[in-house]
């Protein structure tokens, strides 16, 4: 068995970000103890019940009330243990043994056994409850199998080796059997701990209980004195008494708020354009705002990839080809969109893996250049040129060189960066027509009925990890964006990127999963199947009266240790 | 008038049925659905479809909507797909909230907007009255009126939002404060009702000051006031008592829709200001294409604006006896 062997129930230790001790300080810490956070989300929960909604909210008050047998760090993107205090993994890298800690409880005060993890796997893969997490506890498109070896030791085995392993397992927050088991054994496990539930009954291992929930005005949470993780110095956490969601949907609103001193963070971060107010106002001492460096993520374009799309479509010749992508991130000028959308406080970047990703990032990457000529030679070589000297292409009967960008409506940056693409696109005689698209419509073009030549959007990865972004990069993946759900690759770069996937994900090396993930950014930018353009710079501002933050890149920026977090009263 | 009423409310209940119906169908057929927006992209395409199972998407439209009428006939709203709650639970939660914006933005609209038409549409060149309406101040009012007309209320609330942000005066947004007591009249409540009431409150105050300036600029014309005017009766009295009740009747003709209308709630005011009303649910059920909360929020809309015409016509008939003769 590989040990690996995890420390004690603290959190990695930081210094105050402010140096001013209040009264009631966590004893040799220096950190304030009581007092109420206030935080604004843009939407209401849809349930209190993770395992059936998945939106921020709805996370936010699991993070607050639940909690899960490992987490990842989000400040160094590792995994550390939770209410598993260890692990160890089989040499064949398909079971792990997790010890649980000991003397844990709810808040309800039952205590916490490896019954309950069975029962949280079990309720999350019923089918009855229909729950989205389902999807994300896979491994290879496979169940894990999950046994109570005794109250206090679980196994979780895998179909395949999966090197990922217990990382998978920061997606679940731990559900208590004692409340949940009876609607789980009626087939109403889904109807549970929905917004009527009286908040007495949302029992959790977190560092918060929910007291209150005020229909379209706010959620109160209360600390939980019976939270198990403890400051280093050995004291109960949390820090805060209380932790008040204000749901404010306007983010101007939201904003000046935070100016005003009458919220302490926003759950989201904040877009480029509220830069400059906000400065003002740190400036002013009434906030501080934190630069957390490029993000994750960037803004891509991608087209419709599926064989025969654009069947009896004239256009079928090239608006497929690799040469037309390549052309594309040849003729924008990136530092050109990261000033315009987001008024410099964006990098240009030129693959999925952002320099954010400091583990999985290739610093190989080739930096594809601003060059119109060679974006032009590109597309003469798929038959577009421009035949009649008006400076447009068209093909070879003459058709004009067009096609329609999709993007989101209601996203400032979104709409900007594809009338960036439309403008560099005409001055190499491309007409790209955009069309903005309210959200629902815009996903039920490319997931559900395939009707779109290209749309330009912001898609998430979940994690750092590829192993755990499966359905990106696997052929067969839900998420394959420019041809989802392939019953068999559909080009030859697909299928070894495939093959790589698949040994990167099984390899219990991780040089070697570095190695052969590389190899897959190789082939990916090769052919280029999704255009990345820049990823802007993640800013998040808290009131002054915040302290002991640990801002991170991953969301939630500033709430994935709310344990931790202190106020100045 | 008991026919009149009855034809009415006839009338109203098809109106409420036709609206509910065509949002709930419109809804359906808006691209993208429930379970899409829900689960995401990455959704497995076996979780997809059982979603869609479960909640009834996987039916033809007509099929649907048949379930929905079945249940509808026995006043059951459905639940919402968003909030995992029965409809009938939700619209009235959020419509008392509405409703209290609404009733307030009106008084402020009527105590501000009606005396300032009266002192604008009195305030005539010549005797009696003639030669139009006159004067620096009725001027000032007519000018600010027409601002306040042309602004949206998006315009009015992000101005109000602002001034209170700049100021601290009252609260930027919300209903009520953390901490506060979260039923009954308060302090805070009535801080927090400010900025919404305010906005929707201004362009109303404005449409109400527009008329009832012409109509007392008419009133104050008609032969009866000169007659009163000539028998020595105070001109206060004459513009606040005779000439006003006489140059009711647009206003009248105009409330009851101007409060139906309030109360189908302003989305774009509780989004702005974020305070928890109809209009700010119908929104969400409109994003997320809950059509069931789609469907009531619609029916509730079209309830209150059904009642408020119907409030409209017996305020004219009140005002106006005439009206209600055959």
């Amino acid at each position: 068995m590989v040990a690996t062997a995890m420390g004690a129930a603290c959190g990695p230790s930081r210094t105050s970000t402010n140096g001013n001790a209040a009264t009631n300080t966590a004893p040799g810490t220096g950190v304030p103890r009581g007092g109420n956070l206030l935080v604004s989300v843009r939407n209401e929960p849809r349930s209190f019940n993770r395992l059936t909604a998945r939106e921020t909210t709805t996370d936010l008050v699991s993070n607050l009330t639940q909690a899960k047998l490992v987490r990842i760090n989000k400040v160094t993107q590792e995994v550390e243990p939770s209410l598993a205090e260890s692990w160890t993994r089989s040499e064949d890298g398909r079971r792990y043994a997790l010890k649980l800690r000991s003397g844990v409880v709810f808040s309800d005060g039952q205590p916490f056994t490896s019954a309950d993890v069975v029962f949280t796997f079990k309720a999350v893969y019923d089918e009855k409850t229909g729950s989205s997490l389902a999807d994300s506890l896979q491994a290879n498109g496979k169940r894990l199998r999950v046994m109570a070896i005794d109250p206090l030791t679980v196994e979780i085995a895998f179909a395949d080796p999966f090197a990922a392993g217990v990382r998978l397992l920061d997606n679940l927050p731990i559900l208590p059997r004692h409340k949940l088991e009876a609607a789980l054994e009626a087939g109403k496990l889904g109807e549970a701990w929905n917004l009527s539930t009286p908040p007495s009954e949302i029992v959790g291992l977190g560092p918060f209980v929910l007291s209150a929930y005020i229909p379209g005005q706010r959620l109160v949470f209360d600390r939980n004195p019976r939270y198990f993780r403890k400051a280093p110095d050995g004291s109960a956490l949390p820090y805060l008494d209380r932790l008040t969601v204000e749901i404010i949907p306007d983010q101007s609103a939201e904003l000046l708020r935070l100016e005003a001193g009458q919220i302490d963070m926003t759950h989201s971060e904040i877009l480029p354009e509220a830069y400059a107010p906000l400065k003002r106002a740190a400036d002013a001492g009434r906030i501080k705002l934190v630069d957390l460096g490029v993000g994750l993520d960037a803004n891509s374009l991608w087209f419709n990839l599926k064989p025969g799309a654009f069947a009896g479509d004239p256009r079928a010749a090239w608006l497929q080809r690799d040469e037309l992508r390549q052309a594309i991130s040849l003729a924008v000028d990136r530092q050109l969109m990261a000033d315009t959308v987001y008024l410099g406080a964006a990098a240009p970047v030129f693959g999925p893996i952002t320099p954010a990703n400091k583990t999985w990032y290739w610093a190989g990457l080739p930096k594809t250049p601003h060059d119109t000529g060679a974006a032009k030679r590109k597309l003469a070589a798929i038959g577009l040129t421009d035949r009649n000297g008006d400076g447009a292409l068209e093909d070879a009967r003459n058709r004009p060189a067009q096609f329609t960008l999709l993007t989101r409506t209601g996203r400032p940056d979104l709409e900007r960066g594809a009338a960036v693409i439309r403008d560099e696109m005409k001055k190499i005689g491309v007409v790209v027509n955009v069309v903005t698209l309210e959200a629902g419509a815009l996903a039920d073009r490319f997931v559900n009925t395939g009707k779109y030549e290209a749309v330009y959007y912001s898609p998430i990865a979940t994690d750092t990890d590829p192993a755990l972004n499966p359905d990106f990069w696997f052929s067969f993946g839900s998420a394959h964006l420019w041809n989802m759900l392939e019953k068999t690759p559909a080009t030859d770069w697909e299928r070894r990127i495939d093959e790589l996937m698949a040994k990167q994900i099984a390899s219990p090396d991780e040089t070697e999963r570095k190695k052969l993930f590389d190899e897959v950014q190789q082939v990916f930018v090769e052919h280029e199947p999704v255009v990345y353009f820049v990823a802007p710079r993640v800013y998040v501002a808290v009131s002054s009266r915040v302290t002991n933050l640990t801002p991170a890149i991953s969301r939630p920026q500033t709430l994935w240790e709310p344990d931790t977090l202190a106020v100045n009263k | 008038m008991l026919a009149y009423i009855s034809r009415r409310l006839i009338f109203a209940v098809f109106l409420v049925f036709a609206v509910s119906s065509s949002s709930l169908i419109l809804a359906r057929l808006a691209g993208g659905d429930y379970v899409t927006e829900s689960l995401g992209i990455e959704a497995h395409p076996e979780t997809v479809e059982q979603a869609r199972a479960r909640y009834g998407l996987d039916k033809s439209i007509g099929a649907q909507y048949r379930d929905w009428l079945g249940r509808v006939v026995r006043l059951d709203l459905g639940r919402s797909l968003l909030y995992d709650r029965p409809v009938s639970d939700l619209i009235p939660e959020r419509a008392a909230n509405t409703a209290i914006l609404a009733f307030t933005a009106l008084l402020f609209a009527t105590l501000i907007g009606l005396p300032l038409g009266v002192v604008a549409g009195s305030r005539r060149r010549g005797p009696g009255g003639a030669g139009g309406p006159g004067g620096v101040i009725p001027g000032v009012i007519r000018a600010t009126s027409l601002v306040l007309l042309s602004m949206p209320p998006l315009l009015t609330s992000l101005f109000l939002v602002f001034v209170a942000a700049r100021t601290g005066w009252m609260p930027i947004a919300g209903m009520r404060s953390p901490g506060e007591p979260s039923t009954g009249l308060t302090l805070d409540l009535l801080q927090h009702l400010i900025v919404p009431a305010g906005a929707l409150a201004l362009p109303l105050a404005a449409m109400f000051e527009r008329l009832q300036a012409q109509a007392m600029a008419e009133a104050i014309g008609a032969p009866f006031v000169l007659a009163t005017l000539a028998r020595g009766v105070p001109r206060s009295r004459v513009v606040w008592r005779d000439a006003l009740k006489a140059s009711l009747r647009p206003i009248a003709a105009v409330y009851g829709i101007v409060i139906g209308t309030l109360l189908s709630g302003s989305f774009v005011v509780e989004v702005i200001t974020a305070w928890p009303g109809l209009g700010r649910l119908m929104l969400d059920a409109l994003r997320a294409r809950d059509v069931f909360l789609v469907a009531g929020c619609a029916g509730a809309g079209s309830i209150f604006l059904a009642l408020g015409s119907l409030l409209s016509d017996a305020a004219l008939a009140l005002v106006d006896p005439r009206v209600a003769e055959p």
